[in-house]
């Protein structure tokens, strides 16, 4: 068996840096020392922190800023809290890119409104690098972003830049909020209901936990988005990440090799929920 | 037809030990398994059916896919050893059909799973035919037959003072060179392959029974004990993880696992945090049959499931595939 035909091998890699996004979230950045590791928005990647495990992770990173590979961890179960025990230095693996991607060059042209909830917002962050470094290239961007509260929102350090972008909203609320919190208190249902973003030309990218994306699903359905304009990345349960190990099959489609990004389209013809 | 004394035999096989690892069913502890064998003389081969299929020497109950070695800031990956040619003898034709389901799934979606693969590879399928459908068995029912030879290197017809013997494969015929066989104008006995069948709805019939409350009704008595999933010889999930084999100070062991799961586990489909979309056993056991009935016809053009008869054998509380299969003909929804 040599390296290069067996999936189930990690690259080795370098923990360049460590930082906290928010209440038990931090941002892994991963020096793979050259090893090619070409990906696009909304693909993923497993990180192993060797003698634990490995868990997949959605790319926070964007390829054409960085040649590091970032994961926003949240610490909520094993793999994953040995992942937050490392320190910079450190060797983990990583092996991918893996699934599909976000069909950003269709959506040229359009209008784009992103709706992300907590942790969900690190997979769509390289969405939003990726329209604000080719601006011209799309037409609005609106984004909407929530979290449980105040110290669970991520990427905060770069809310000035989103929103100083041309022609770029930034929307933020929390479902409990107290001072020094000032903004938005309220579901992300309620934040689309108030800024009400046109259907017209535009397409909604969504990622979150299952029920906001259920609820922001019927949202959009609700100020005329069609099925095909709303484009969900979702989240399972995976040991594999190559359509093998069983753990992420939706009926007959598994997340890991089929998604994780799914137009509603799709999504509405899955024999099996994804909630 | 070449016919095969069992002397013949005998001597024959104890020859392949010292080239192949030789896999054939043995008693353990008073179970017939498949296992490695040294002698011929270990070797069963009047019996019905094993408890578990020969799966597990295509995609093992534990195997290691990656060995890890940290010392002091240096980081090792090495892949397990390259495993030896095997042969295994007296597989009955439906768990060779099952490899189908595996090699659909393992080798033929890309990207192919390099462990399955160099095990396929690796290994020559001597088939024996079954005279006739045993209890719980439903093979003709899944377009397998008791001496279907479509999927083994070599077949062995079971006869009166030793065995018919025919070479369906390249890989069979440089095994039997050096077999003393005769040339018998003696036909072969057809197996007998009466007996009901059981009906088997069509994939797309299965998606308007989604909700019906069969399932809540038949996952009542269900245990989730998982026995079904591992003596299927088409169930093929599996779980991976890491077991620290070796740690002293500045210096660690690790082996990464994968091994079988069941879809039957209520955290199958568990993530951390808690949301699982799959939290009933109603749900699960759904799951299993449809996997086998809707989605791998769907996926890979076939239904996974062979008639072994194993599930049923196994339950302890008497769920019954070909029970199901019967019921859902006529489903509550529409009664």
């Amino acid at each position: 068996m040599n390296e290069r035909s067996n999936p189930m091998r990690p690259l080795l890699g370098t923990l360049a840096g460590v930082k906290d996004l928010a209440d038990d979230v931090k941002l892994f950045q991963i020096e793979l020392n050259g090893q090619s590791f070409d990906y696009r928005p909304g693909q993923f990647a497993f990180v192993s922190a060797f003698g634990v495990g490995e868990a997949p992770f959605g790319l926070a990173s964007t390829s054409g800023r960085t040649s590091q590979l970032e994961f926003a961890v949240n610490r909520i179960g094993t793999v994953t809290a040995a992942l937050h025990s490392l320190e910079p230095g450190a060797i983990v693996g990583v092996r991918g890119p893996l699934g599909n991607s976000f069909p950003l060059d269709e959506m040229r042209g359009k209008n784009i409104v992103v709706l992300g909830g907590g942790i969900g917002g690190a997979p769509l962050r390289p969405v939003i690098h990726t329209i604000l470094d080719r601006r011209t290239e799309y037409g609005k961007l609106t984004i909407l972003w929530a979290a449980r509260k105040p110290s669970l929102l991520v990427f905060t350090d770069e809310y000035d830049a989103w929103r100083s972008a041309p022609d770029t909203e930034l929307h933020l609320t929390v479902d409990e909020g107290s001072p020094p919190w000032t903004g938005n208190v309220g579901l992300i249902t309620q934040l689309l209901e108030q800024v009400a973003p046109s259907p017209e030309n535009a397409a909604a990218i969504i990622c979150g936990p299952p029920i906001m994306i259920k609820f922001v699903l019927l949202g959009l359905k609700k100020l005329g988005f069609a099925d095909e304009q709303m484009i969900m990345t979702l989240e399972a349960k995976m040991k594999c990440g190559i359509g093998k190990c069983g753990r992420c099959n939706m009926g007959e489609i598994f997340v890991c090799l089929h998604g994780p990004v799914f137009s509603y389209t799709q999504v509405s013809r899955f024999l099996e929920s994804f909630v | 037809m070449k016919a095969i004394t069992r002397e013949a035999l005998t001597t024959w096989l104890d020859g392949l030990t010292g080239r192949y690892t030789l896999i054939a069913p043995r008693l353990v502890e008073g179970e017939l398994l498949y296992r490695s064998v040294t002698a011929s003389a270990e070797i069963v081969l009047e019996f019905r059916r094993t408890v578990l299929s020969p799966k597990t020497f295509f995609l093992p109950d534990t195997q290691v896919v990656l060995e890890v070695e940290k010392r002091g800031t240096e980081t090792t990956l090495a892949e397990p050893e390259v495993v030896k040619e095997q042969v295994i003898i007296g597989v009955r034709p439906c768990d060779a059909r099952g490899l189908r389901a595996l090699d659909a799934l393992l080798l033929d979606r890309p990207p192919a799973d390099a462990y399955y693969a160099e095990r396929r590879e690796k290994t020559t399928l001597i088939g024996l035919a079954c005279p006739r459908l045993w209890e719980d068995c439903f093979c003709t029912s899944l377009g397998g037959a008791p001496d279907d030879a479509s999927d083994v290197d070599l077949m062995f017809y079971e006869g009166r003072t030793g065995y018919w013997l025919s070479v369906v494969t390249e890989k069979g015929a440089a095994l039997v060179e050096g077999l003393r066989t005769e040339e018998t104008e003696q036909a072969l006995p057809a197996s007998d392959i009466s007996g009901e069948r059981v009906p088997v709805l069509a994939p797309d019939g299965w998606s308007a029974l989604f909700d019906d409350a069969y399932w809540q009704r038949l996952a009542d008595r269900c245990l989730s004990c998982h026995a079904c999933t591992y003596v299927c010889p088409t169930c093929r999930c599996f779980d991976v993880r890491d077991d620290t084999t070796a740690a002293g100070p500045g210096y660690a062991h690790i082996q990464r696992l994968r091994a079988w799961d069941s879809c039957m586990a209520a955290a199958y489909r568990r993530i951390a945090g808690g949301h699982n979309p799959r939290p009933s056993k109603a749900q699960r056991l759904r799951n299993r049959y449809y996997c086998k009935f809707c989605y791998s016809p769907i996926d890979f053009g076939a239904v996974a499931c062979v008639g072994c008869g194993r599930c049923i054998a196994v339950c302890p509380v008497a769920i019954d595939i070909t029970e199901m299969l019967a019921d859902i003909q006529y489903p509550i929804s529409s009664t």
